[in-house]
């Protein structure tokens, strides 16, 4: 950057804001603004989805299996934040949101879904409906320079697909649990709960996308294990929940990305050793 | 609010005497680190001082009279709500009359005691820091980092806010300096990228919720029996509404101070503490730079993806 340009910034400052009735916000950090940019992208707005769903009491019990109310609340509040996301991004005039990020909490009581993202547009869009900009927005967990690669590639997000599932693990019988309690072996009952809210949990998460019309789900993450402290002492609860970000090839068809290969001639770090000061004997 | 404060007089007579002797000659001080340094002088901005600001505030409700603290329930089961600023809703039980410790009313409101501490304390910390970079003859402030504090059993908040004061050799000093988070090569990009950064913008939103008889059934899992229409698996409305709020309010109140620039590299941080069956308190920081396009810029080439052999 040349000292001219430097000069000009500051003259900038003495001059009034542009007028605009509107500030543009972005959580974006200067590199995925530039790269959106070079794509011919510009974020819009910050937007966000939040939403809270109850549990009923006393289901969290002692019998084996799906804890299906859980599941159910997992998915209506991950789906209620996305929509008022979709909702905000549209108002906006956003064609989609990046950089989601996602924030879930499971309660005895109730879950609770945060999402907060960038919404971005094409620079040349031309506004369109509402309604129209609503339905055809794309929600996702990807950054910026994960969004421009995709792009790239000839693939687009569509939303962000999720999936949960908890399991109570059956108990172990008296005659089981004094058996093992001297051995090191694996505890059938909890690794089968594990994959029983494994399968199920994928699988919703598999026809979200499918219901998206998504050809496959990218970044998906995962929380699992036990749930910790919830409901009735002495319950253990095995969850499941998987996040991932929908996509579908393009019209083009796939583009190689042709990536070069390249040789840092860096230096490998290396680490002083005090212990090679030390005389030898 | 940050970007509305200003330095008290425009010049260093409100500092301490210390303060102007120790920033009236010697060597300059920065806390910039050794590469965010190198990339300012590079750029052609040089560094004049280590600028600071603190304040302690009192932080809790203090009324005007003596009357009830605000948020409180009565026996009549209708809070003070205080000033509600510019977001308030009510929620009515489906029952009917069932009794005095049922929850008849549910209310969101804006707490606006809250915002008002917050912007005080903030406020006078950073025009302190501002002062201190007038006094030297700051052009701006770059590199800032602030904190928020509470001082254990004393009912006070300790803001802070820090950064080095700089000077651009040959221009013009701005009507106030420009203040930003950024220091180092993310400045330098963003320079490049045609944006000087105006101001840092920081605001708060507070939002309290009084859960009424349905919410308070939602949120302990027992509305199956007192359903109402909300029993099973359901949303929550009156957390949803407020979750939104405090997020919404905060973005206005970041909006309010653009003025048609763009806010950069927004952060978003939101607390919520529940202070009793039902009843949230929840606050939301956000901050980011303010910043204004001076030139226009050619979309950078595509980028080349590359595979690092190791």
């Amino acid at each position: 950057m040349s000292a001219d340009e430097l000069l000009a910034g500051m003259a900038a400052l003495s001059g009034d804001a542009p007028a605009k009735s509107r500030g543009v916000t972005s959580d974006l950090t200067i590199d995925e603004t530039l790269l959106l940019h070079g794509m011919g992208w510009e974020p819009v707005d910050v937007v966000f989805g939040v939403s809270w769903w109850s549990i009923p009491y006393g289901f969290w019990q002692w019998q084996a299996g799906e804890l299906t109310e859980a599941s159910t609340a997992f998915a209506g509040a991950m789906e209620t934040a996305t929509a008022e996301l979709r909702d905000e991004c549209a108002r906006a005039g956003g064609t989609g949101v990046v950089g989601v990020s996602v924030e879930f909490a499971v309660h005895s009581r109730h879950v609770d879904v945060a999402l907060a993202g960038t919404a971005v547009r094409r620079i040349d869009e031309k506004p369109t409906d509402r309604k129209a900009r609503q339905n055809a927005a794309f929600v996702s967990d990807l950054s910026a320079r994960d969004f421009v690669l995709l792009t790239r590639a000839g693939w687009e997000p569509l939303s962000l697909v999720a999936g949960a599932s908890f399991v109570v693990a059956p108990r172990r019988s008296a005659g089981q649990w004094a058996a093992q309690k001297t051995q090191y072996v694996e505890l059938p009952n909890l690794t089968q709960s594990l994959y029983l809210a494994r399968e199920r949990a994928m699988e919703r998460m598999q026809s979200a996308a499918l219901q998206a019309r998504a050809d496959g789900v990218v970044e998906v993450k995962l929380r699992e294990g036990p749930l910790g402290n919830v409901g009735r002492t002495g319950v253990r609860v095995m969850q499941f929940i998987a996040v991932g970000t929908a996509v579908r090839l393009g019209s083009d068809g796939h583009h190689s990305i042709a990536p070069v290969m390249v040789v840092s001639l860096d230096d490998a770090l290396r680490q002083f050793e005090a212990t090679s000061l030390r005389q030898p004997g | 609010m940050a970007a509305d404060v200003a330095p008290t007089d425009g010049g260093s007579a409100g500092l301490p005497e210390a303060a102007q002797r120790r920033l009236g000659h010697g060597p300059w001080s920065s806390s910039l680190s050794v590469a965010d340094f190198a990339s300012c002088v590079a750029l052609g901005i040089e560094p004049v001082g280590f600028v600071q600001g603190y304040a302690v505030v009192t932080w809790r409700y203090v009324s005007g009279y003596a009357g009830r603290p605000v948020g409180y329930r009565t026996f009549t089961g209708y809070p003070n709500l205080g000033d509600t600023g510019d977001y308030m809703e009510q929620w009515r039980c489906p029952h009917g009359f069932v009794g005095g410790e049922h929850r008849m009313f549910g209310y969101n409101f804006e707490q606006v005691w809250v915002e008002q501490a917050w912007r005080q304390g903030y406020g006078l910390a950073f025009g302190r820091m501002l002062e201190e970079a007038v006094g030297l003859g700051a052009h701006g402030v770059i590199g800032l980092v602030d904190d928020m504090t509470p001082l254990a059993g004393t009912g006070a908040e300790e803001f802070s806010i820090r950064g080095t004061a700089v000077v651009v050799p040959g221009a013009k000093p701005p009507p106030r300096p420009f203040t930003t988070f950024l220091a180092g090569q993310r400045l330098v990009k963003l320079l490049e990228a045609g944006f000087m950064p105006v101001s840092v913008v920081a605001v708060c939103s507070a939002v309290q919720m009084w859960g009424y008889c349905m919410t308070a059934y939602q949120m302990v899992g027992s509305a199956a029996s007192w359903s109402g229409g909300v029993a099973g698996v359901t949303s929550i409305d009156q957390v949803d509404r407020a979750q939104r709020a405090v997020r919404e309010l905060a973005r206005e109140h970041a909006r309010a101070e653009l003025g048609g620039d763009t806010l950069h590299g927004v952060s978003l941080q939101v607390s919520e503490r529940e202070i009793g069956e039902a009843d949230l308190s929840l606050q939301c920081v956000l901050k980011g730079t303010r910043v204004r396009r001076f030139k226009d810029f050619d979309p950078l080439p595509p980028p080349t993806p590359v595979v690092r052999l190791t």
